[in-house]
Protein backbone atom coordinates (compact mmCIF):
# COMPACT_ATOMS: atom_id res chain seq x y z
CA UNK A 1 0.00 0.00 0.00
CA UNK A 2 1.32 3.43 -0.89
CA UNK A 3 1.11 5.87 1.95
CA UNK A 4 0.91 9.50 0.94
CA UNK A 5 3.28 11.18 3.36
CA UNK A 6 2.28 14.59 2.09
CA UNK A 7 -1.28 14.08 3.20
CA UNK A 8 -2.22 15.91 6.38
CA UNK A 9 -5.47 15.54 8.26
CA UNK A 10 -7.10 18.16 10.48
CA UNK A 11 -3.98 20.15 11.31
CA UNK A 12 -4.46 23.18 13.55
CA UNK A 13 -3.77 26.19 11.34
CA UNK A 14 -4.25 29.90 10.71
CA UNK A 15 -4.61 31.65 7.39
CA UNK A 16 -1.85 34.27 7.04
CA UNK A 17 -2.81 35.58 3.62
CA UNK A 18 -4.72 34.58 0.49
CA UNK A 19 -4.16 35.36 -3.18
CA UNK A 20 -6.72 34.97 -5.94
CA UNK A 21 -5.89 32.09 -8.28
CA UNK A 22 -7.64 31.78 -11.64
CA UNK A 23 -11.33 32.70 -11.67
CA UNK A 24 -12.67 31.01 -8.57
CA UNK A 25 -9.74 29.64 -6.55
CA UNK A 26 -7.43 30.93 -3.87
CA UNK A 27 -3.87 30.26 -2.85
CA UNK A 28 -3.79 30.22 0.93
CA UNK A 29 -0.60 30.87 2.85
CA UNK A 30 -1.30 28.96 6.04
CA UNK A 31 0.64 28.81 9.29
CA UNK A 32 0.17 25.29 10.59
CA UNK A 33 1.13 23.59 13.84
CA UNK A 34 3.16 20.68 12.45
CA UNK A 35 4.26 21.87 9.02
CA UNK A 36 4.94 25.57 9.61
CA UNK A 37 4.08 27.91 6.76
CA UNK A 38 2.60 26.04 3.78
CA UNK A 39 1.01 27.28 0.54
CA UNK A 40 -2.29 25.53 -0.21
CA UNK A 41 -4.54 25.66 -3.25
CA UNK A 42 -8.18 26.12 -2.26
CA UNK A 43 -10.05 25.08 -5.41
CA UNK A 44 -13.27 26.93 -6.07
CA UNK A 45 -13.04 28.78 -2.75
CA UNK A 46 -14.45 31.97 -4.32
CA UNK A 47 -17.59 30.30 -5.66
CA UNK A 48 -20.76 31.52 -3.92
CA UNK A 49 -21.65 28.04 -2.68
CA UNK A 50 -18.17 26.84 -1.75
CA UNK A 51 -17.93 25.26 1.70
CA UNK A 52 -14.58 27.01 2.11
CA UNK A 53 -16.01 30.46 1.53
CA UNK A 54 -16.24 32.39 4.79
CA UNK A 55 -13.95 29.92 6.55
CA UNK A 56 -10.60 30.86 5.08
CA UNK A 57 -10.27 34.04 7.10
CA UNK A 58 -7.14 35.26 8.81
CA UNK A 59 -6.93 35.33 12.63
CA UNK A 60 -9.36 32.46 13.15
CA UNK A 61 -8.29 29.00 14.40
CA UNK A 62 -9.00 26.35 11.77
CA UNK A 63 -8.25 22.71 11.13
CA UNK A 64 -6.99 22.16 7.60
CA UNK A 65 -6.60 18.93 5.64
CA UNK A 66 -4.54 18.79 2.48
CA UNK A 67 -2.75 16.45 0.13
CA UNK A 68 -0.85 16.29 -3.14
CA UNK A 69 2.73 16.00 -4.25
CA UNK A 70 3.54 19.34 -5.86
CA UNK A 71 4.84 22.25 -3.80
CA UNK A 72 1.38 23.78 -3.91
CA UNK A 73 -0.67 21.19 -2.01
CA UNK A 74 -4.42 20.96 -2.48
CA UNK A 75 -6.61 21.94 0.45
CA UNK A 76 -9.63 19.69 0.60
CA UNK A 77 -11.15 20.45 3.96
CA UNK A 78 -11.28 23.34 6.41
CA UNK A 79 -13.01 23.22 9.75
CA UNK A 80 -13.84 26.17 11.93
CA UNK A 81 -12.47 25.87 15.48
CA UNK A 82 -13.66 29.19 16.87
CA UNK A 83 -12.97 30.42 20.37
CA UNK A 84 -11.07 33.55 19.38
CA UNK A 85 -12.99 36.83 19.33
CA UNK A 86 -12.52 38.52 15.92
CA UNK A 87 -9.90 41.27 15.78
CA UNK A 88 -11.34 44.70 15.18
CA UNK A 89 -10.03 48.21 14.65
CA UNK A 90 -6.40 48.80 15.55
CA UNK A 91 -6.01 45.25 16.90
CA UNK A 92 -6.89 44.03 13.40
CA UNK A 93 -4.08 46.12 11.90
CA UNK A 94 -1.73 44.70 14.58
CA UNK A 95 -2.82 41.23 13.47
CA UNK A 96 -1.81 42.07 9.89
CA UNK A 97 1.55 43.16 11.28
CA UNK A 98 2.09 39.74 12.92
CA UNK A 99 1.10 38.04 9.67
CA UNK A 100 3.43 40.18 7.59
CA UNK A 101 6.32 39.34 9.93
CA UNK A 102 5.53 35.60 9.65
CA UNK A 103 5.16 35.80 5.87
CA UNK A 104 8.47 37.57 5.53
CA UNK A 105 10.57 35.71 8.09
CA UNK A 106 9.32 32.10 8.19
CA UNK A 107 10.60 29.67 5.59
CA UNK A 108 8.03 27.38 4.02
CA UNK A 109 7.56 23.89 5.45
CA UNK A 110 9.70 24.72 8.48
CA UNK A 111 7.69 23.78 11.61
CA UNK A 112 7.63 26.11 14.62
CA UNK A 113 5.23 24.48 17.05
CA UNK A 114 5.93 26.72 20.02
CA UNK A 115 5.68 29.84 17.91
CA UNK A 116 2.33 28.62 16.60
CA UNK A 117 1.00 28.38 20.17
CA UNK A 118 2.48 31.78 21.01
CA UNK A 119 0.88 33.29 17.88
CA UNK A 120 -2.52 31.96 18.96
CA UNK A 121 -2.06 33.41 22.47
CA UNK A 122 -0.94 36.73 20.96
CA UNK A 123 -4.11 36.97 18.83
CA UNK A 124 -6.19 36.24 21.93
CA UNK A 125 -4.34 38.97 23.84
CA UNK A 126 -4.81 41.48 20.98
CA UNK A 127 -8.55 40.87 20.94
CA UNK A 128 -8.94 41.55 24.66
CA UNK A 129 -6.29 44.17 25.59
CA UNK A 130 -6.20 47.84 24.71
CA UNK A 131 -2.45 48.32 25.14
CA UNK A 132 -1.04 46.58 22.04
CA UNK A 133 2.54 47.64 22.44
CA UNK A 134 3.76 45.09 25.04
CA UNK A 135 1.94 42.34 23.10
CA UNK A 136 3.71 43.22 19.85
CA UNK A 137 7.13 43.50 21.55
CA UNK A 138 6.62 40.12 23.21
CA UNK A 139 5.75 38.53 19.86
CA UNK A 140 8.73 40.08 18.07
CA UNK A 141 11.13 38.81 20.77
CA UNK A 142 9.62 35.33 20.62
CA UNK A 143 9.70 35.23 16.83
CA UNK A 144 13.40 36.17 16.75
CA UNK A 145 14.13 33.56 19.42
CA UNK A 146 12.37 30.85 17.39
CA UNK A 147 14.31 31.81 14.29
CA UNK A 148 17.58 31.48 16.21
CA UNK A 149 18.23 35.21 16.52
CA UNK A 150 17.30 35.63 20.20
CA UNK A 151 18.20 38.97 21.74
CA UNK A 152 20.51 39.04 24.75
CA UNK A 153 18.83 41.14 27.40
CA UNK A 154 20.33 40.05 30.75
CA UNK A 155 24.10 40.20 30.22
CA UNK A 156 26.56 42.08 28.06
CA UNK A 157 29.02 40.61 25.53
CA UNK A 158 31.61 39.97 28.26
CA UNK A 159 29.10 37.95 30.29
CA UNK A 160 28.57 40.56 33.00
CA UNK A 161 24.98 41.18 34.15
CA UNK A 162 23.30 44.25 32.68
CA UNK A 163 23.65 47.23 34.97
CA UNK A 164 20.49 49.29 35.03
CA UNK A 165 21.88 52.87 35.11
CA UNK A 166 24.57 52.19 32.45
CA UNK A 167 24.21 52.78 28.74
CA UNK A 168 24.84 50.03 26.20
CA UNK A 169 25.43 49.75 22.50
CA UNK A 170 23.33 46.89 21.09
CA UNK A 171 25.18 45.16 18.26
CA UNK A 172 23.25 42.68 16.10
CA UNK A 173 24.70 39.18 16.31
CA UNK A 174 26.76 40.07 19.40
CA UNK A 175 24.51 41.69 22.01
CA UNK A 176 24.83 44.64 24.39
CA UNK A 177 28.29 46.23 24.66
CA UNK A 178 28.77 48.45 27.70
CA UNK A 179 29.46 51.99 26.56
CA UNK A 180 32.72 53.26 27.97
CA UNK A 181 33.16 56.00 25.44
CA UNK A 182 30.44 57.51 23.35
CA UNK A 183 31.11 55.47 20.25
CA UNK A 184 28.13 53.35 19.12
CA UNK A 185 28.58 53.42 15.36
CA UNK A 186 28.26 49.61 15.10
CA UNK A 187 24.97 49.36 16.96
CA UNK A 188 22.11 51.09 18.71
CA UNK A 189 22.49 53.04 21.92
CA UNK A 190 20.06 52.30 24.75
CA UNK A 191 19.88 52.11 28.53
CA UNK A 192 20.43 49.06 30.70
CA UNK A 193 17.00 49.67 32.22
CA UNK A 194 15.36 49.11 28.83
CA UNK A 195 17.17 45.80 28.34
CA UNK A 196 16.20 44.56 31.81
CA UNK A 197 12.59 45.76 31.43
CA UNK A 198 12.29 43.97 28.08
CA UNK A 199 13.70 40.79 29.62
CA UNK A 200 10.99 40.94 32.27
CA UNK A 201 8.25 41.97 29.83
CA UNK A 202 7.70 45.18 31.81
CA UNK A 203 6.72 48.06 29.51
CA UNK A 204 5.36 50.43 32.14
CA UNK A 205 8.15 53.00 31.75
CA UNK A 206 7.76 55.54 28.94
CA UNK A 207 11.50 55.42 28.16
CA UNK A 208 11.40 51.62 27.85
CA UNK A 209 8.42 51.84 25.49
CA UNK A 210 10.25 54.23 23.17
CA UNK A 211 13.66 52.51 23.29
CA UNK A 212 12.31 48.95 22.94
CA UNK A 213 10.36 49.97 19.84
CA UNK A 214 13.48 51.49 18.27
CA UNK A 215 15.56 48.42 19.20
CA UNK A 216 13.07 45.95 17.74
CA UNK A 217 12.75 47.98 14.56
CA UNK A 218 16.54 48.12 14.26
CA UNK A 219 16.95 44.36 14.73
CA UNK A 220 13.97 43.34 12.56
CA UNK A 221 15.06 45.64 9.72
CA UNK A 222 18.39 43.83 9.72
CA UNK A 223 16.71 40.46 9.12
CA UNK A 224 13.99 41.78 6.81
CA UNK A 225 16.41 43.38 4.37
CA UNK A 226 15.65 46.40 2.22
CA UNK A 227 11.93 46.00 1.71
CA UNK A 228 9.99 47.88 4.40
CA UNK A 229 7.02 46.38 6.26
CA UNK A 230 3.77 47.68 4.74
CA UNK A 231 1.79 47.18 7.95
CA UNK A 232 4.26 49.28 9.94
CA UNK A 233 3.59 52.19 7.57
CA UNK A 234 -0.17 51.63 7.90
CA UNK A 235 0.01 51.69 11.72
CA UNK A 236 2.03 54.91 11.48
CA UNK A 237 -0.51 56.47 9.08
CA UNK A 238 -3.34 55.51 11.46
CA UNK A 239 -1.62 57.14 14.42
CA UNK A 240 -1.18 60.35 12.47
CA UNK A 241 -4.88 60.70 11.59
CA UNK B 1 -11.13 32.69 -27.32
CA UNK B 2 -8.14 34.25 -29.10
CA UNK B 3 -7.81 31.23 -31.45
CA UNK B 4 -11.53 31.17 -32.17
CA UNK B 5 -11.59 34.87 -33.08
CA UNK B 6 -8.51 34.61 -35.29
CA UNK B 7 -9.72 31.51 -37.11
CA UNK B 8 -13.47 31.93 -37.43
CA UNK B 9 -14.68 35.37 -36.47
CA UNK B 10 -12.65 38.26 -37.86
CA UNK B 11 -15.62 40.59 -37.73
CA UNK B 12 -16.26 39.81 -34.06
CA UNK B 13 -12.57 40.32 -33.31
CA UNK B 14 -12.70 43.72 -35.00
CA UNK B 15 -15.79 44.72 -33.00
CA UNK B 16 -14.14 43.60 -29.76
CA UNK B 17 -10.93 45.47 -30.60
CA UNK B 18 -12.75 48.72 -31.43
CA UNK B 19 -14.95 48.44 -28.30
CA UNK B 20 -11.89 48.03 -26.15
CA UNK B 21 -10.20 50.90 -27.95
CA UNK B 22 -13.27 53.11 -27.47
CA UNK B 23 -13.43 52.22 -23.77
CA UNK B 24 -9.76 53.00 -23.27
CA UNK B 25 -10.17 56.37 -25.02
CA UNK B 26 -13.41 57.52 -23.42
CA UNK B 27 -13.94 55.90 -20.03
CA UNK B 28 -12.59 57.72 -17.02
CA UNK B 29 -13.33 58.09 -13.33
CA UNK B 30 -16.27 60.24 -12.21
CA UNK B 31 -15.00 63.30 -10.37
CA UNK B 32 -17.45 62.75 -7.54
CA UNK B 33 -17.91 59.01 -7.01
CA UNK B 34 -14.75 57.69 -8.70
CA UNK B 35 -16.81 55.11 -10.64
CA UNK B 36 -16.20 54.49 -14.36
CA UNK B 37 -18.04 56.90 -16.62
CA UNK B 38 -17.78 58.56 -20.04
CA UNK B 39 -18.59 61.95 -18.54
CA UNK B 40 -16.87 64.24 -16.04
CA UNK B 41 -19.59 63.61 -13.46
CA UNK B 42 -21.62 60.42 -13.88
CA UNK B 43 -25.39 60.23 -14.29
CA UNK B 44 -25.97 58.89 -10.78
CA UNK B 45 -24.03 61.75 -9.18
CA UNK B 46 -25.97 64.33 -11.28
CA UNK B 47 -29.37 62.91 -10.35
CA UNK B 48 -31.71 65.17 -8.31
CA UNK B 49 -33.68 62.20 -7.05
CA UNK B 50 -30.95 60.93 -4.79
CA UNK B 51 -30.23 61.89 -1.20
CA UNK B 52 -27.04 63.96 -1.16
CA UNK B 53 -26.81 63.65 2.65
CA UNK B 54 -25.93 59.95 2.37
CA UNK B 55 -22.64 58.68 0.99
CA UNK B 56 -22.07 54.95 0.66
CA UNK B 57 -18.48 53.71 0.33
CA UNK B 58 -18.02 50.49 -1.67
CA UNK B 59 -14.90 48.68 -2.86
CA UNK B 60 -15.71 47.99 -6.52
CA UNK B 61 -18.17 49.07 -9.26
CA UNK B 62 -19.79 45.59 -9.04
CA UNK B 63 -20.61 46.31 -5.39
CA UNK B 64 -22.38 49.53 -6.41
CA UNK B 65 -24.45 47.56 -8.93
CA UNK B 66 -25.46 45.07 -6.23
CA UNK B 67 -26.50 47.92 -3.92
CA UNK B 68 -28.62 49.38 -6.70
CA UNK B 69 -30.21 46.00 -7.48
CA UNK B 70 -31.23 45.66 -3.83
CA UNK B 71 -33.34 48.89 -4.11
CA UNK B 72 -32.52 49.68 -0.49
CA UNK B 73 -30.50 52.84 -0.80
CA UNK B 74 -31.19 56.22 -2.36
CA UNK B 75 -28.03 58.12 -1.49
CA UNK B 76 -24.77 58.79 -3.30
CA UNK B 77 -21.71 56.55 -3.64
CA UNK B 78 -17.97 56.58 -3.51
CA UNK B 79 -16.17 53.68 -5.22
CA UNK B 80 -12.71 53.00 -3.79
CA UNK B 81 -11.63 50.80 -6.72
CA UNK B 82 -9.91 48.52 -4.24
CA UNK B 83 -9.35 48.03 -0.55
CA UNK B 84 -6.56 48.33 1.96
CA UNK B 85 -4.49 45.19 1.77
CA UNK B 86 -1.42 45.68 3.92
CA UNK B 87 0.20 42.38 2.97
CA UNK B 88 -0.07 43.23 -0.73
CA UNK B 89 1.34 46.69 -0.15
CA UNK B 90 -1.95 48.46 -0.88
CA UNK B 91 -2.19 51.33 1.58
CA UNK B 92 -4.32 54.49 1.96
CA UNK B 93 -2.43 56.28 -0.83
CA UNK B 94 -3.07 53.52 -3.36
CA UNK B 95 -6.85 53.69 -2.92
CA UNK B 96 -7.00 57.52 -2.92
CA UNK B 97 -8.57 58.00 0.48
CA UNK B 98 -7.64 61.69 0.21
CA UNK B 99 -10.25 61.99 -2.55
CA UNK B 100 -12.85 60.32 -0.35
CA UNK B 101 -12.05 62.75 2.47
CA UNK B 102 -12.50 65.67 0.06
CA UNK B 103 -15.76 64.21 -1.25
CA UNK B 104 -17.25 64.05 2.26
CA UNK B 105 -16.47 67.72 2.86
CA UNK B 106 -18.94 69.15 0.32
CA UNK B 107 -21.24 70.41 3.11
CA UNK B 108 -24.12 68.18 2.00
CA UNK B 109 -22.97 64.76 3.21
CA UNK B 110 -24.22 64.02 6.72
CA UNK B 111 -23.78 60.26 6.95
CA UNK B 112 -21.13 57.96 5.51
CA UNK B 113 -22.25 54.34 5.12
CA UNK B 114 -19.30 51.95 5.03
CA UNK B 115 -20.21 49.03 2.76
CA UNK B 116 -16.77 47.51 2.24
CA UNK B 117 -16.63 43.71 2.23
CA UNK B 118 -16.64 41.62 5.39
CA UNK B 119 -13.22 40.22 4.65
CA UNK B 120 -10.33 41.09 6.96
CA UNK B 121 -9.13 43.60 4.33
CA UNK B 122 -12.60 45.13 3.99
CA UNK B 123 -12.81 45.46 7.77
CA UNK B 124 -9.39 47.11 7.91
CA UNK B 125 -10.51 49.54 5.18
CA UNK B 126 -13.70 50.39 7.09
CA UNK B 127 -11.72 50.96 10.29
CA UNK B 128 -9.22 53.23 8.54
CA UNK B 129 -11.96 55.31 6.89
CA UNK B 130 -13.78 55.51 10.23
CA UNK B 131 -10.64 56.95 11.83
CA UNK B 132 -10.01 59.25 8.85
CA UNK B 133 -13.50 60.76 9.08
CA UNK B 134 -13.61 60.84 12.86
CA UNK B 135 -14.23 64.33 14.28
CA UNK B 136 -15.33 65.64 10.89
CA UNK B 137 -18.92 66.16 12.07
CA UNK B 138 -20.25 63.19 10.12
CA UNK B 139 -22.26 60.19 11.21
CA UNK B 140 -20.30 57.05 10.31
CA UNK B 141 -22.20 53.77 9.94
CA UNK B 142 -21.23 50.24 8.91
CA UNK B 143 -23.66 47.90 7.14
CA UNK B 144 -24.72 44.97 9.33
CA UNK B 145 -23.74 41.35 8.87
CA UNK B 146 -25.27 38.05 9.91
CA UNK B 147 -27.36 35.24 8.51
CA UNK B 148 -28.66 35.67 4.97
CA UNK B 149 -32.36 36.47 4.60
CA UNK B 150 -34.22 33.16 4.29
CA UNK B 151 -31.08 31.44 5.58
CA UNK B 152 -31.31 28.41 7.82
CA UNK B 153 -28.86 27.81 10.65
CA UNK B 154 -28.39 24.26 9.41
CA UNK B 155 -26.88 25.42 6.13
CA UNK B 156 -24.87 28.45 7.13
CA UNK B 157 -21.07 28.35 7.52
CA UNK B 158 -19.61 28.37 11.04
CA UNK B 159 -17.81 31.69 10.62
CA UNK B 160 -21.00 33.54 9.68
CA UNK B 161 -22.97 31.89 12.45
CA UNK B 162 -20.28 32.63 15.07
CA UNK B 163 -20.22 36.30 14.02
CA UNK B 164 -24.00 36.52 14.12
CA UNK B 165 -24.00 35.18 17.69
CA UNK B 166 -21.26 37.62 18.74
CA UNK B 167 -23.19 40.53 17.20
CA UNK B 168 -26.64 39.42 18.39
CA UNK B 169 -29.01 42.23 19.31
CA UNK B 170 -31.63 42.78 21.93
CA UNK B 171 -35.27 42.61 20.87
Amino acid sequence: MIVDKQRQEAQPAFVLHTYPYRETSLVVEAFTLNSGRVPLLAKGAKRPKSALRGLLRAFQPLQLSWGGKSELRVLYKAEWQGGLPPLQGTSLICGFYLNELLMRLLHRNDPHEQLFVYYQDTLAALSTHEDYMPILRGFELRLLQELGYALTLDHDVTGKPINSPSDYCYEIGRGPVKLEENDCSQGLRLSGTTLLDMGRGDYSSAATRVQSKILMRYVLNHYLGDQPLHTRQLLKDLQQL
Amino acid sequence: MAYHLLQRDHEGAQRLASSLDYALQHIRHCEKCNNFTEEVVCELCRSHHRDAALLCVVEMPADLLMMEQAHCYKGMYFVLMGRLSPLDGIGPREIHLDRLLKRTQDGLVKEVVLATNFTVEGEATAHYIGELLHDKGLKITRIARGLPVGGELEHVDSGTLAQAVIERREM
